[in-house]
């Protein structure tokens, strides 16, 4: 029988993933529209010069400026398109071997466009020969955009989060840190809270450390 | 009025896109000046009033719904045009409460853009004739 622990623990869980993956396809669509955006006006401005312009020899540079502008929007929209897609299918089975510098650098692309938002950078320092490890994926993902979020929300502009990775005592380990000032927000839901990382790190059997402006988690190579 | 005499600035982060909106908008025969955020466009805004402003809503910084406040508020007479990717019923809500002109989802269609921006300078141009009859009549 379920203890009230795990109970709780599985109904927040399942409104912490429903509102993750609502914020990540918020900010695919938004940056996918935007890209959209671009290549249709840049289409349209060919269009314009033909219809509207006066053709004259200097024409043909310009196209193919605009034409390298949308090969440059296609490429960009395609490489969000894969990380989206790597993304989804993370929750294809709870237990799978996978790559964490990967799997963050997935969350990364995917979250981007928030930290632009509030004059964030977001920077990676991963240690590239971190073994495999056996766990899952999605969680893990869920975790760190979580702390990234409380993150993004609390630093003042012009601020920078670090996410680092690296190998040590047979765990995996990944950093946050924080440079930059701290501001008084909001929190924005009250769903994130102690308790939920306390559940999800249970279910990734690894640990928790806070101190200052670091984060670590450590993860198991294998569950067994 | 002539479409010629109608002053546009284009507000929007994502540069590519401002700057090739304003060359579309050019060939269309307004004067147009780009802004890559809220900040600069107030700035731009105290050098070279502007009729109209067609303004994204998320940006880094000053986000879009502040900066039309901040437009209104400055400058009541000047019309904005909201165009956003991601905009939803609630904020087309505020953009009117706030005294936008209208609200447009990106990719918008140029024509749209066109005669909406060209209905705004007429209304804002048909206000002032009017503000400036009734002041007249006054005197």
């Amino acid at each position: 029988m379920e203890s009230a622990y795990e109970n709780k623990g599985e109904r927040d869980l399942r409104l912490l993933q429903l509102r993750f993956i609502g914020k990540i396809l918020a900010g695919f669509t938004h940056e996918s529209k935007n890209y959209i955006a671009i290549v249709k006006e840049s289409a349209g401005l060919i269009g314009d010069m033909i219809q509207l312009g006066k053709n004259s020899g200097d024409d043909q540079e310009s196209y193919l400026e605009i034409i390298h502008s949308i090969e440059e929007q296609i490429e960009k929209a395609t490489n969000l398109f894969r990380y989206l897609n790597r993304f989804s299918h993370r929750m294809d089975t709870e237990l799978c071997t996978f790559n964490v510098n990967e799997t963050l650098e997935e969350l990364i692309a995917l979250i981007t466009r928030f930290a632009n938002q509030k004059k964030i950078s977001l920077e990676k320092n991963f240690q590239q020969d971190i073994p495999s490890i056996t766990n899952n994926p999605s969680l893990l993902q869920l975790l760190v955009f979580h702390f990234l979020e409380e993150q993004l929300t609390g630093l003042a502009k012009d601020s920078s989060l670090m996410l680092e990775t690296s190998f040590s005592n047979g765990s995996v380990l990944v950093k946050i840190i924080a440079r930059g000032n701290y501001q008084e927000a909001e929190s924005e839901k009250g769903l994130t809270n102690n308790e939920s990382h306390v559940y999800i790190i249970d279910q990734l059997r690894g640990t928790i450390a806070k101190e200052n402006d670091l984060i670590s988690i450590s993860l198991p190579v294998s569950l067994s | 009025m002539k479409q010629n005499d109608i002053r546009v600035l284009v507000i929007d982060d994502e540069k590519d896109f401002a700057n090739t909106l304003a060359q579309r908008l050019k060939l269309r025969n307004m004067k147009v000046n780009t802004a890559y955020d809220g900040e600069q466009a107030l700035i731009k805004l105290k050098g070279e009033e502007q009729d109209v402003v067609v303004l994204d809503l998320k940006m880094p910084g000053m986000h879009g719904m502040e900066v039309l406040q901040e437009i209104k508020k400055t400058y009541p007479n000047m019309q904005v045009i909201v165009l956003t990717g991601h905009g939803n019923d609630a904020d087309e809500e505020e953009v009117k409460r706030l005294g936008g002109f209208s609200f447009l989802n990106k990719p918008a269609d140029i024509d749209t853009l066109e005669y909406k921006i060209k209905a705004a300078f007429k209304e804002m141009v048909d206000r002032t004739l009017s503000e400036n009859t009734f002041a007249d009549n006054n005197q």
